[in-house]
């Protein structure tokens, strides 16, 4: 199954080291360090790796980070991923350095503090006050880029902590009326929004990392519930790295990602959801 | 540098003042040359919003009542595509765009599969040389279980056409519309969008607590790719929501034409655009320009023009017609209905 899922991936890699999210896409940041991090994890398939490394250092910005694919001078939240899937990788020290600065500099929207007052916002049912990170620096911060960078900077440069510790805030504030995590809306106008499986995912192996004790027996259940629901290996995968980071049994997530598998090797015919599913069955995030 | 808002800026920036693209025009413009050229763009669309309004072409906006999805649907599409003097589509790729923005159960956020299917039947009887439905919710990372959830996915397997996820789909940059995106250069859109020769904006008719009605505009929302802007689509909020869909809409005009096709068979109303209350409606509405549906779709609803921000902006820019409409098929009284307002902040 592993063999066959690492064929897949030596297969659908572009020609210029890079994968696209679906087979024969252009070469984009966060599929390559999917497929990159999968690979390691599998300790497979070293060569495919370095072309993919290669790429990743050739796509980084002048300004240390990295956009949706080469050439894409607007570095954004993709940034957190070409740190994990670089992130060990010797040679590229430096590299991963100019890109954590970046990360921790990336600005977003402020409010006014006279605006944001003691409470929550009586709109959007959220502390104002709090932030983590944006998807694109300037925009409002969101749960899946904050969730990403939090993973990225698991090991901060000094002075970092208290963006970091507003950051793991930030996640607790977002959280979903009965558990889990969505885009970052819980409420809108009174209205409760649905969690949602991929940024619940995303927002527990973050706080596995940073602030365990937080994690709720809701969180779980809503991760369970919205992955089975939702049935695709993507969400499946990243339900098993939650589960996984946090020493839960993932027999049943490795079974239906064995059942997803298609007959190339791959998952729904993407190199990122491959990628995931490589990690799911083979290490963590 | 910071960018600094206040909390009721916040809120407006989720749904943001079309007045202040006018009133914006102060002296920086008068001094600069970025600002004399925007201030160029700007008198340009006060010209062509005046001569639209008085002595442009009528736009045709057709109008069918149907009072269920069970059937008659491309009988009652055939006709309106007719009245509504629709742009060729034989030969052409085309790219229809549902609202799939969400799935949530209960409540009729996303356009009706059945409609979908018959506008994908109509297209295909017309000799469209190919047909690909696509969108790129915004509150949904992946887009098939929204797909699945909304029972869209057995209407497109039982036809064999293929959905695209556009926040996945090749996002290459293009020359954004001037003045509605402040200084961006460029839009990064989806292959699917850029390679088409017609583009059939789908929307469910609803109500929406930003932009006051959601219709085949406010849809466009949805050509904006996440993998390279996320979920949701925030810099078009941090843009300004009626400067946002005003843009969107030109820009996705400046690579093939758009027309709308309206789902109002059964709308929603009150809290829209997720927990509205469905309104049945009756109505499906089509049209060649998708400024003057919306303003027709919009007054069937029971708003006013000043009460949509970017159609009474589109008006005034002239982005398209929306106050010279010929309005033909099923009769307007008969469909006039008074939708329960959105929450708005304040």
């Amino acid at each position: 199954m592993i063999e066959q899922a690492v064929s897949y991936l030596e297969v659908t890699q572009n020609g210029d080291g890079g994968w696209g999210y679906f087979g024969g896409q252009q070469s984009a940041v966060e599929p390559t360090s999917a497929a990159v991090i999968g690979l390691a994890a599998a300790s497979r398939d070293r060569l495919a790796r370095e072309a993919a490394m290669d790429w990743l250092l050739s796509a980084q910005n002048a300004d240390g980070g990295w956009g949706l694919t080469m050439g894409d001078g607007d570095s954004g939240w993709q940034t957190a991923w070409a740190l994990l899937a670089l992130d060990g990788y010797g040679l590229a020290a430096a590299v991963v350095e100019r890109g954590r600065n970046w990360l921790l500099a990336a600005d977003f929207l402020h409010f006014q503090e006279t605006d944001v007052g003691q409470d929550k916002d009586p709109v959007l049912g959220i502390d104002l006050k709090l932030n983590g990170w944006p998807w694109q620096p300037g925009q409002a911060t969101w749960v899946e880029p904050t969730a990403l960078a939090l993973l990225a900077l698991r090991h901060p440069p000094t002075g970092a902590q208290p963006r970091l510790n507003e950051a793991v805030a930030y996640l607790l504030d977002r959280r979903c009326q009965g558990g889990g995590w969505n885009v970052g809306n819980p409420y809108m106008f009174g209205a409760a929004l649905p969690a949602r499986a991929q940024p619940t995912a995303l927002a527990l192996v973050a706080l596995t990392h940073s602030l365990v004790e937080a994690i709720t027996t809701s969180d779980l259940e809503t991760l369970h519930r919205e992955s089975h629901h939702e049935g695709t290996a993507w969400a499946t995968a990243l339900s098993a790295l939650a589960l996984r980071a946090l020493d839960e049994d993932v027999t049943e997530e490795q079974a239906s990602l064995r059942a997803l598998q298609g007959g190339d090797g791959g998952w729904e015919g993407s190199p990122y959801a491959t990628g995931l599913a490589l990690l799911a069955l083979s290490g963590e995030l | 540098m910071s960018l600094r808002f206040d909390r009721r800026t916040f809120l407006r920036l989720l749904g943001a003042s079309g007045a202040g693209l006018f009133l914006g025009l102060g002296a920086k413009q008068a001094t600069d040359p970025e600002g004399m050229a925007s201030l160029r763009v700007r008198l340009g669309w006060l010209l062509r919003g005046q001569w639209l309004q008085h002595t442009g072409r009528p736009s045709r906006v057709a109008l069918a009542e149907c009072a269920s999805y069970d059937s008659g649907l491309l009988d009652c599409l055939r006709e309106l595509w007719s009245q509504a003097a629709m742009p060729e589509v034989r030969g052409r790729r085309v790219l229809v765009k549902p609202n799939l923005i969400d799935a949530i159960e209960g409540y009729p956020i996303t356009t009706a599969p059945a409609v979908l299917g018959a506008v994908v039947d109509l297209l295909r009887e017309l000799g469209a040389a190919e047909v690909v439905v696509g969108d790129g919710p915004g509150f949904r990372r992946d887009a098939r279980p929204v797909v699945s959830e909304c029972g869209l996915a057995q209407v497109l397997g039982a036809r064999n056409v293929p959905f695209v996820d556009l926040n996945y789909d090749e996002p290459r940059p293009v020359p954004a519309p001037a003045g509605w995106f402040g200084p961006t250069r460029e839009l990064w859109l989806p292959r699917h969008l850029r390679e088409a020769d017609l583009i059939v904006s789908l929307p469910k008719l609803k109500t929406h607590h930003w932009a006051g009605v959601s219709l085949s505009l406010k849809n466009l929302y949805g050509l904006l790719p996440g993998a390279r802007y996320g979920w949701p689509k925030n810099v078009l909020h941090v843009n300004g929501v009626t400067s946002s869909i005003l843009g969107m809409y030109q820009a996705a005009r400046s690579l093939a034409p758009v027309v709308s096709v309206v789902d109002g068979i059964t709308g929603m109303e009150g809290d829209g655009p997720l927990f509205g209350s469905p309104m049945a409606h009756g109505l499906l509405a089509a049209g060649s320009e998708p400024v003057a549906v919306d303003a027709v779709c919009a007054g069937l609803m029971g708003f006013s023009l000043h009460e949509v921000d970017h159609l009474e902006v589109a008006a005034a820019a002239g982005v398209g017609q929306a106050t010279r409409i010929e309005v033909v098929g099923a009769s307007i009284d008969r469909l006039r209905r008074n939708y329960k307002r959105p929450p708005r902040a304040e």
